[in-house]
């Protein structure tokens, strides 16, 4: 449908064998699965899983920085591994011959996005995977094995997901991520608690991944390729026409293409409708939560809309959408977040806050302030997560933030508290020395700077004083306060091996257990490692992304200014109560986020003498019912178990009964009538086939008399 | 030559196995299975598969038979044909092996008919004669109805007559149209009798001639017979019975191979034979798969019996192979056939899995079994990895002949006509449908339900707390079986499962030598319906060229 000159003229992309590099982190990780599986049938029992996986995966971290370093980013690198779905036919079309090929290789397409979402999957995964290698200690020669393989895979299909070249490998990407978190979610198989947790993250990913699926049939049914470089070559076309303002020259069709793909990157990274998921997700292990649910896989959806940035900018309706959907789950999950006691669970509603902060910086056509938040999200949100994992691994799984108090001021819990305080302060937005700050600035700033985005701007601001508060609540429960705390009943199941076959002896308390345990080593040197580069990233990123958005100017989530329809093209600025948006904002932001913290305070640490009871407790009554509704996720599990789940159960069984009773039957009705006939006219035969064989002989012929008669 | 051997092979062995020793008779029927594989290895090897699309190894001369109809014994195999063969010919030391230890009476019956089986279906994919075809297809329902009903379990001998009387009946009303083809080819030019022929590359030809009326009643009387072998909703119920009641070789056959019979002559005999009929009402058919897709995938997910869950995922399954069949482009039968071959690798070995929990437990229960991954890790971790290839995971066989079967579907709309949508008085618009794509979303919301259904069969069997059969506990603590199985999987069951296992990452990885190789037969078989769509006879909006085609055509 394009000119030829225009898929040649392309320029940006090159073939290089320096590329090649990057196939070291497939191979890499691939290798580190073979080899925990390898472990696993061996039975080793010691912890040379974990360190293989911590090597291997360190050494991808450093195959991708030097491919960095190599090729830079000003322009894109295609390096190809080998044929996957590859081939073509020829065919006629009004009676012209016509070549089609379905193109879908092992090959990986490296620009700025690339580089910096690989950069940190393998970064973070090698860090997480060292903090594993000690919490997951209780299941040496046990579980072992199986975790670092399924973490490796991970790795593996993230790294398939981000570097595809095409949206095929990309969907296995997207899916082997999914099973990884499938698996990892339910690590503690014997739990039905995970189990159902697995299969609800598997399931409800699947819903996106069906839309997306589509997406991409609709992709190579419009453009004949499945290839990001042919692809991307047309859409340059339409943004041209769009940058005069034509927006009709753009089919139907291909401004439905980003609506499809929207739903795949709801589901994966947990937006409204389809977030149900990942608080649920919870039950994994929490190196799993942190590297998983928190840092990397979530981003996919982010990762996907930046990947096909130049399809979004092509509908009217998908860039809106977006930003609405990301700044209603940013309130939503805040809301939920605020009134949960469980502190994983309060994580986990604040990435999906998070991530709907993401959203709407692409959204608002700040591809780079998404990018920049992903970015620095994945660091101060991997460290929350460890933190908290530290505390349940210390205190035999306790997570209820009524149960603990005080943990800072006891002995071996100092690096654990600072990361935890440093990890608050980036999630609240603390103005100016935090890397959150810069990153989520950025967005509100940008929601405020076009006049069309006004009403998201508040919804995130407001948002910003319910994320500041719910996570300082935290801090000033758990962390700080008179030293209370009451131990776990459980210790990640690793018990029930030692329980016989997992039958419900439940011990009432175990021993080796009853007294907490502060972190070793490995996951002291994650957390202040991850402490510090959240700090260390500042220098690199501050003001408008800095070195992010160097990464992003160079890939295809750039920003061209092309979205007229959203105001940009007018250059008509939007502005915060008369000020300057961006601007304002630096100060606005700041001071919401402080009084977020200091509301925190006065209701959940001054003058608070127990870990179970706060000044909250009073203030609550008076909201009526809310803090309950909230408490339980204002039921949108139950009402989708009520409205979907139960009718299709029902609906299932329902079928099952037509199938067996009444399909079923009146075949057979029609099967009993020859051979009822046959009883009558010759009882005396013997054997069944027998008879058959003579029905056959004589309904052969009338058979065939019909079908003549008929047909002719 | 070769193909004959690889025909009379597994006869011979069913022959030495009927009459030799009982205690040798798995290991004779283990090395003619196992001399058939490597045979078939020989076939693939000697293949030209730069003309992947001609029928190869047919004798210059073929042996002529009953010159006075015409009926000739030739064989030969496309690379369709081939794969298939070769998927036969893979499975056979496979069902040999699943039941090594299964089997303990009347072993030489057992497998003599395996072997005679073997030999049967191999030849329905090599036969290039209508009537040799023919009697092949319908020789493979009494080895298995013997299986089925000696073999099985307890409600056997209801589910082998449901089986044979099903497939039987539809399978005869199948022969009356083929027949009816070739009385047909007698006649074609200008009513002189030419003398019967029954050769399927003739019979092609002469049926395309027919009028569209003559075709559509074709169809039906072949989709009569096919759709019951695949199966296609609503003729499917005889399949879960059969299966659940079969042996686990019985049942590894049956999803491997047998269905495959089905879509295989779907393929052969239906798209060449009536390419006009299969145009108007190939959107019929595609709402039958859709239904099948979605009503087995809604029932597997209230099943309590594994082997029934998974039998009734067959239903769900074969509905995405039909529908990327009658997509009648590329992408779409490449899909089809792919999947024939990857259901019957990731299908096959679920049963093989199944079975061997049986084995051990005697239920198939999935109240009276759970969590068995805490006892039989090894177990688990294949049935993991089996499930993720049937859900269609991408990087496993499974993903790429549902994807392709999915994108056929959603690019169909050009090829079909309005057949469906006339019938029921609707005009689809100016051009005959843009409703592929409503064809490969609902198809898709499959993809949804197989995750449904399949996790809830992986959380019920592999993880959450240990189930077993309370029988069962006593037993195996009280008296010693000293023929009783060690929990977890021996070396020969694990042996049998990692050739599966392997190849369905081969297959899922690099797919593109299969891919390749099917290209030149499947670009001969859209041709025709390229032609078509490109001559006026077939344009759906001059119903008037319809009845004048018939007029001219119609009376022979």
């Amino acid at each position: 449908m394009l000119s030829q000159e225009h898929i040649t003229g392309h320029a940006a992309t090159a073939i290089d064998e320096g590329g090649m590099l990057t196939m070291l982190v497939p191979a890499l990780t691939i290798l580190a699965v073979v080899l925990c599986g390898l472990f696993a049938a061996m039975r080793v029992k010691n912890k040379a899983p974990a360190f293989v996986t911590v090597a291997l995966l360190a050494a991808s971290f450093v195959a991708v920085l030097m491919t960095y370093l190599n090729l830079g980013v000003e322009k894109t690198w295609i390096a190809h591994g080998f044929d996957w779905i590859n081939f073509s036919w020829s065919g006629s079309e009004n009676r012209k011959l016509t070549t089609h090929a379905l193109i879908a290789n092992f090959s990986f397409y490296l620009d700025g996005l690339t580089i910096l979402w690989m950069l940190f999957v393998t970064g973070l995964g090698t860090l997480i995977a060292l903090y594993a290698s000690e919490y997951m200690s209780h299941d040496v020669g046990a579980g072992y094995c199986r975790f670092f393989a399924a973490f490796s895979l991970f790795v593996f299909s993230m790294a398939c997901l981000v570097m595809a070249d095409n949206f095929l490998l990309l969907y296995l990407g997207w899916e082997g991520v999914g099973l990884c978190s499938y698996l990892l979610i339910g690590y503690f198989y014997k739990k039905p608690s995970a189990v159902a947790a697995a299969k609800k993250a598997f399931i409800v990913n699947r819903i996106g991944d069906l839309f997306l699926a589509l997406g991409i049939m609709l992709i190579y049914t419009h453009f004949g390729s499945l290839e990001y470089t042919t692809v991307f070559a047309q859409t340059e076309t339409y943004i041209e026409a769009l940058k005069e303002g034509n927006l009709e020259v753009i089919p139907a069709t291909v401004q439905l293409i980003p609506l499809l793909l929207m739903g795949g990157a709801f589901g994966k990274s947990a937006q409204l409708p389809l977030y149900v998921w990942l608080p649920d997700a919870m039950e994994g292990p929490t190196p799993v939560s942190a590297l998983i649910h928190a840092a990397t896989m979530v981003t996919a959806g982010v990762f996907l809309v930046a990947r096909t940035y130049p399809l979004f900018l092509l509908s009217e309706h998908a860039l809106p959408a977006v930003a609405w959907i990301g700044a209603l789950t940013a309130f939503f999950s805040a809301t939920i977040g605020m009134a949960q006691f469980d502190i994983k669970r309060i994580m986990a509603y604040s990435t999906v806050s998070q991530l709907g902060y993401m959203f709407c910086g692409l959204g608002v056509l700040t591809s780079v302030g998404g990018a920049f938040h992903v970015f620095t999200h994945a660091f101060f949100k991997a460290m929350l997560f460890l933190a908290c994992g530290a505390v349940m691994h210390g205190f035999a799984g306790q997570l209820d933030l009524r149960k603990l108090s005080g943990v800072g001021f006891m002995r071996g819990w100092k690096v654990t508290t600072v990361a935890m305080l440093v990890g608050c302060l980036n999630l609240a937005g603390f103005p100016i020395i935090t890397s959150g700050y810069w990153s989520k600035d950025m967005i509100l700033g940008e929601a405020f700077a076009n006049p069309h985005t006004q009403a998201i701007g508040w919804i995130l601001l407001l948002t910003a004083g319910l994320t500041a508060y719910y996570t300082f609540r935290v801090f000033f429960r758990v962390f700080v306060g008179p030293v209370q705390y009451e131990m776990g009943d459980e210790h990640h199941g690793a018990h029930e091996d030692a329980h016989g076959h997992g039958e419900a002896t439940h011990a009432p308390a175990h021993a080796t257990h009853a007294t907490p345990h502060a972190p070793g080593w490995a996951i002291n040197t994650v957390l202040a490692v991850l402490a510090i580069s959240a700090f260390a990233i500042i220098p690199f990123t501050y003001s408008h992304g800095g070195w992010v958005h160097t990464m992003i100017e160079g890939s295809t989530a750039r920003y061209e200014g092309a979205a007229a329809y959203l105001g940009h093209g007018e250059h008509a600025h939007g502005t915060f109560l008369g000020f300057e948006a961006h601007g304002a904002l630096m100060v606005v932001s700041g001071i919401v986020g402080a009084i977020g913290i200091v509301i925190a305070w006065w209701l959940h640490y001054a003058g608070r003498t127990t870990a179970a009871t706060s000044r909250a407790d009073a203030l609550l009554p008076k909201l009526g019912p809310i803090p309950r509704w909230a408490q339980h996720k204002w039921y949108v599990d139950e009402f989708y178990d009520f409205l979907i789940v139960r009718p299709l159960w029902v609906l299932s069984n329902i079928f099952h009964f037509i199938d067996q009773y009444i399909v079923d039957g009146i075949v057979d009705l029609f099967g009993a009538a020859p051979s009822l006939t046959g009883k009558a006219v010759r009882p005396s035969q013997s054997g069944e086939l027998h008879s058959y064989a003579a029905w056959m002989a004589g309904g052969m012929a009338v058979l065939i008399l019909i079908v003549i008669l008929v047909a002719t | 030559m070769l193909l004959t051997a690889l025909i009379l092979m597994p006869l011979l062995f069913a022959g030495i196995v009927a009459f030799a020793p009982a205690r040798n008779a798995r290991g004779m029927a283990l090395l003619g299975t196992t001399l058939a594989l490597a045979l078939g290895a020989f076939v693939c090897s000697q293949f030209d598969w730069g003309y992947a699309d001609k029928h190869q190894f047919g004798a210059a001369e073929p042996f002529v038979w009953f010159p006075a109809l015409g009926l000739n014994l030739s064989l030969g195999v496309d690379s369709v044909a081939l794969m298939l063969v070769l998927l036969t010919v893979l499975l056979g030391p496979i069902c040999v092996l699943c039941s090594w230890t299964a089997i303990t009476q009347r072993v030489r019956t057992y497998y003599s008919w395996l072997l005679v089986l073997q030999a049967a279906m191999t030849g329905v994919f090599c036969a290039r004669d209508v009537i040799f075809f023919y009697i092949c297809f319908e020789f493979t329902l009494i080895p298995m109805f013997i299986l089925i009903s000696l073999y099985g379990s307890t409600n056997r001998r209801k589910a082998a007559i449901k089986f044979f009387l099903f497939t039987f009946t539809g399978s005869v009303i199948a022969l009356a149209g083929l027949i009816y083809v070739a009385w047909y080819a007698t006649t074609t030019s200008g009513g002189r009798f030419q003398g019967w022929t029954f050769d399927i590359g003739a019979l092609e030809s002469a049926a395309r001639t027919m009028s569209l009326r003559q075709q559509s009643i074709v169809l039906l009387a072949l989709m009569a017979g096919f759709a019951v072998k695949v199966p296609l909703f609503p003729v499917h119920t005889w399949l879960p019975l059969a299966h659940t009641e079969a042996p686990t070789a019985g049942s590894v056959i049956l999803a491997g191979v047998l269905l495959k019979l089905g879509t295989y002559a779907l393929y052969r005999f239906v798209l060449p034979f009536v390419p006009e009929a299969v145009v108007e009402y190939a959107p019929f058919i595609g709402v039958l798969c859709i239904i099948g897709i979605l009503y087995g995938g809604l029932i597997c997910w209230v099943q309590t019996d594994v082997k029934k869950l998974v039998a009734y995922s067959s239903v769900a399954h074969l509905g995405f192979c039909v529908l990327g069949l009658f997509a009648l482009n590329n992408t779409g039968i490449t899909g089809s056939i792919l999947y024939m071959i990857n259901h019957g690798l990731s299908t096959g070995a679920l049963f093989l899995l199944i079975g061997m929990v049986y084995e051990r437990y005697h239920t198939r229960s999935m109240k009276e079994l759970g969590g068995l991954a805490s006892k039989m890790p090894v177990w688990a971790t294949f049935m993991v990895f089996f499930t993720m290839a049937s859900v269609g995971l991408p990087g496993l066989n499974g993903f790429v002949s549902e994807f392709l079967c999915l994108l056929g579907a959603f690019q169909a709309s050009s090829a079909w006509g309005s057949g469906l949508w006339g019938s029921l008085g609707l005009q689809p618009g100016a051009t005959p449908g843009d409703y592929g794509p409503w064809f490969a979303a609902v198809a898709g919301v499959g993809m949804i339900v197989a995750a449904m259904y399949l996790l809830y069969m992986v959380g019920r069997m592999v993880w959450g707390p240990l189930v077993e059969p309370r029988s069962h506990a006593h037993h195996a603590h009280g008296a010693e079986d000293p023929n009783a199985l060690p929990r977890d999987l021996t070396p020969r069951e694990i042996g049998l499962l990692i050739p599966i296992a392997a190849l369905c990452i081969g297959l899922g990885i690099y797919p593109k030598p299969v891919l390749d190789a099917l290209q030149p037969p499947v670009s001969r078989t859209i041709a025709h319906y390229e032609q078509l769509r490109n001559s006026p006879r077939l344009t759906p909006t001059a119903p008037a060229e319809h009845a004048s085609a018939q007029d001219g055509e119609g009376a022979p």
